[in-house]
């Protein structure tokens, strides 16, 4: 694939050299040697003759009000597109979505409700959120039968004090690619769970920033994929006490290729930071992969801070227990893989979205 | 019952049961007894359907069917139970609904309708009663961070609600404390009847104090050395294996 992107709406000098460097050396549609792309295969074309499944969001609007239409307030992000403020190399994501796109911004304090869907995939913009109050909001994030070659970015503001919970259904997708960008001021929480399943090529890369004692939970779950998808996340503890706690899972079949990269980044004045990821895949046969990259890089000495990465399959010894009690192997093996799951649906702190999640993952557990 | 001829087992071409005829009819109980070693477990595994043993000789009959034709799901919903030694840990299943899916299954194999929830709650607090079980014990998940007394008493908790004809008891005394032996032993009592059938599997014979076998076997080196009443048990517990199986 070759993405064609446009200079010209940029005025200043300084950000199109510093777009055009990035464009240029960080091109992961060009290059597949790009170490934080590496897995993704942005440079081919990834195909599946499989047709994706509608998915049924009527449950979804019952119980949620539709923001979609309230994405028309623009922002303009791209004229500061050199002011990255994360601690590592600027995502291609982030700086070609805001050159290929404009940016709507929302303002979720200006909404009653507290459930809120708006699907993306409907959106040609990036989106702007912006949270500063403590009331609880779930926002559903709706990404379904993309066919998009170029990334679009969601960013999440979120202020001092401030609360948010997101859900992303990332279910049925031709070609998507997403970038989430979610900065938390002090004492912010952010709840973030990720289903991803039914897609062909996909990649969501996962950025946050967190300053003086905020929270931020991210929560990832792959199933049922196709082709290859890939989730990568740059967490930055900046302020002192804050924490991180993100766990991945997936379970790959049919040949489908899963892949985790994340990074937990602790400054040297991030002290009592406490971190924690965890990444696990489970293969369903010989002809799938799954490619699991965990990294941590620490500046501060008083932080508590763990990963880990596991592969494996499901346990035959398992099974031959089900069996053995009259539960029948395909039985034994779904209740094995609802049961490898079980820990991020239950992560979703709404009884009726937890309660929808589990009804559309049960039916997407072949 | 069940009638085990001529059995030869190996695993990995390493022979474990070496000509092994068993014949337990209904009704009753049997102990098997023997040292590490002699082929009890893998009796144990080879009558519930566990793969990677391979059945080189021998014929095994449970109530008029070739058992080795019926695969491990098969055998349990016809009645066959095997009380594991060490049962396994299923993080993320909860106890009790496994024990549900289980008996679900097997009404399903038989052709009856699913048990409704009241009814399984019932039936779930009386048998976890009879056994002592906290009942807060069935929200955990199955087996993970079980005491090993926990384990076992799950396993005949699991027995007495799928209520087998033919259970197999693969050293279930072992790790466990008077109490609990008591107790086990008190729960596999309630279920003898004279339908069903008992394959007591132990290296002593402090079990048998508390389950009264009909007969006692001796294995070792993968045949049936020796067979006689309670008595035998005695006698072995006086002289040991070596002697026994030398005078054999």
């Amino acid at each position: 694939m070759e993405l064609t992107l446009n200079l010209d709406k940029i005025q200043s000098d300084n950000v199109s050299k510093y777009a055009k460097t990035i464009l240029d050396k960080q091109n992961p549609y060009k290059n597949f040697k790009i170490e934080n792309y590496k897995y993704a295969q942005l440079h081919r074309d990834i195909t599946s003759e499989t047709l994706l499944r509608d998915i049924d969001i009527s449950e979804l609007l019952r119980i949620s009000k539709n923001i979609s239409s309230l994405t028309s307030n623009p922002v303009d992000l791209a004229s500061d597109l050199n002011l990255w403020k994360y601690k590592n190399d600027d995502s291609f994501f982030r700086v070609s979505s805001l050159l290929k796109r404009d940016t709507s911004s929302i303002n979720l304090d200006l909404i009653d409700d507290k459930n809120l869907f708006l699907d993306i995939s409907q959106i040609n913009e990036n989106i702007h959120f912006f949270k500063s109050s403590k009331n609880v909001i779930n926002l559903i994030i709706m990404n379904s039968k993309a066919n998009d070659e170029y990334p679009k970015s969601i960013f999440f503001d979120i202020s001092n004090n401030s609360n948010l919970n997101v859900i992303h259904f990332n279910i049925s997708n031709y070609k998507s690619f997403l970038y989430f960008e979610s900065n938390l001021q002090d004492n912010s929480h952010l709840n973030f769970v990720s289903f991803q399943s039914d897609n062909i090529h996909t990649r969501n890369e996962f950025y946050a920033s967190l300053n003086l004692e905020c929270n931020f939970d991210l929560f990832g779950l792959n199933i049922n994929n196709y082709g290859v998808n890939d989730n990568y996340s740059f967490i930055q503890h900046l302020k002192p006490s804050s924490s991180s706690r993100e766990i991945f899972k997936s379970i790959v079949e049919k040949g489908a290729i899963t892949n985790f990269q994340g990074k937990i980044y602790v400054d040297s004045i991030a002290q009592k930071t406490d971190g924690y990821q965890m990444s696990r895949s489970l293969l369903l046969d010989d002809i799938s992969k799954a490619n699991n990259k965990p990294e941590l890089e620490i500046y501060a000495d008083d932080v508590k801070c763990s990963h880990g990465s596991t592969v494996s399959k499901l346990d035959e010894d398992q099974i031959y227990y089900f069996k053995s009690r009259g539960i029948d192997s395909e039985m034994a093996k779904k209740i094995l893989k609802k049961a490898f799951i079980a820990e991020i649906i239950e992560s979703i702190k709404d009884d009726n979205l937890r309660d929808y999640s589990n009804n559309i993952i049960e039916s997407l557990l072949t | 019952m069940l009638e085990i001829k001529n059995l030869h087992v190996s695993i990995e071409e390493k022979k474990i049961i070496k000509g092994l005829n068993l014949s337990i009819n209904k009704g009753e109980v049997h102990a098997l007894m023997g040292p590490n070693g002699s082929g009890k477990s893998t009796l144990s595994y080879v009558l519930s359907g566990k793969d990677k043993y391979e059945i080189d000789e021998g014929t095994i009959e449970y109530n008029e069917k070739n058992l080795l034709e019926l695969d491990v799901d098969e055998r349990a919903n016809e009645g066959l139970f095997l009380a594991f030694q060490y049962p396994m840990e299923i993080p993320g299943v909860q106890t009790s609904f496994f024990l549900k899916t289980a008996i679900n299954s097997k009404r399903k194999y038989l052709g009856h309708s699913e048990m409704d929830a009241l009814e399984f709650a019932k039936l779930m607090k009386s048998k976890a009663e009879e056994l002592n079980i906290n009942t807060e014990m069935l929200k955990r998940d199955l087996n993970v961070n079980y005491s090993g007394g926990e384990k076992k008493k799950q396993e005949i908790l699991q027995m007495s609600m799928l209520s087998p004809k033919m259970a197999i008891l693969d050293e279930t005394d072992s790790g466990l404390d008077i109490d609990a032996l008591r107790i086990v032993s008190e729960g596999v009592n309630k279920l003898r009847s004279k339908e069903n059938s008992f394959l007591v599997i132990t290296h002593y014979q402090r079990l048998l104090n508390y389950i009264k076998p009909d007969f006692v076997h001796i294995i070792a080196d993968g045949r049936i050395v020796k067979s006689g009443d309670y008595s035998l048990a005695l006698e072995l517990e006086e002289k040991g294996y070596e002697e026994i199986s030398k005078s054999a």
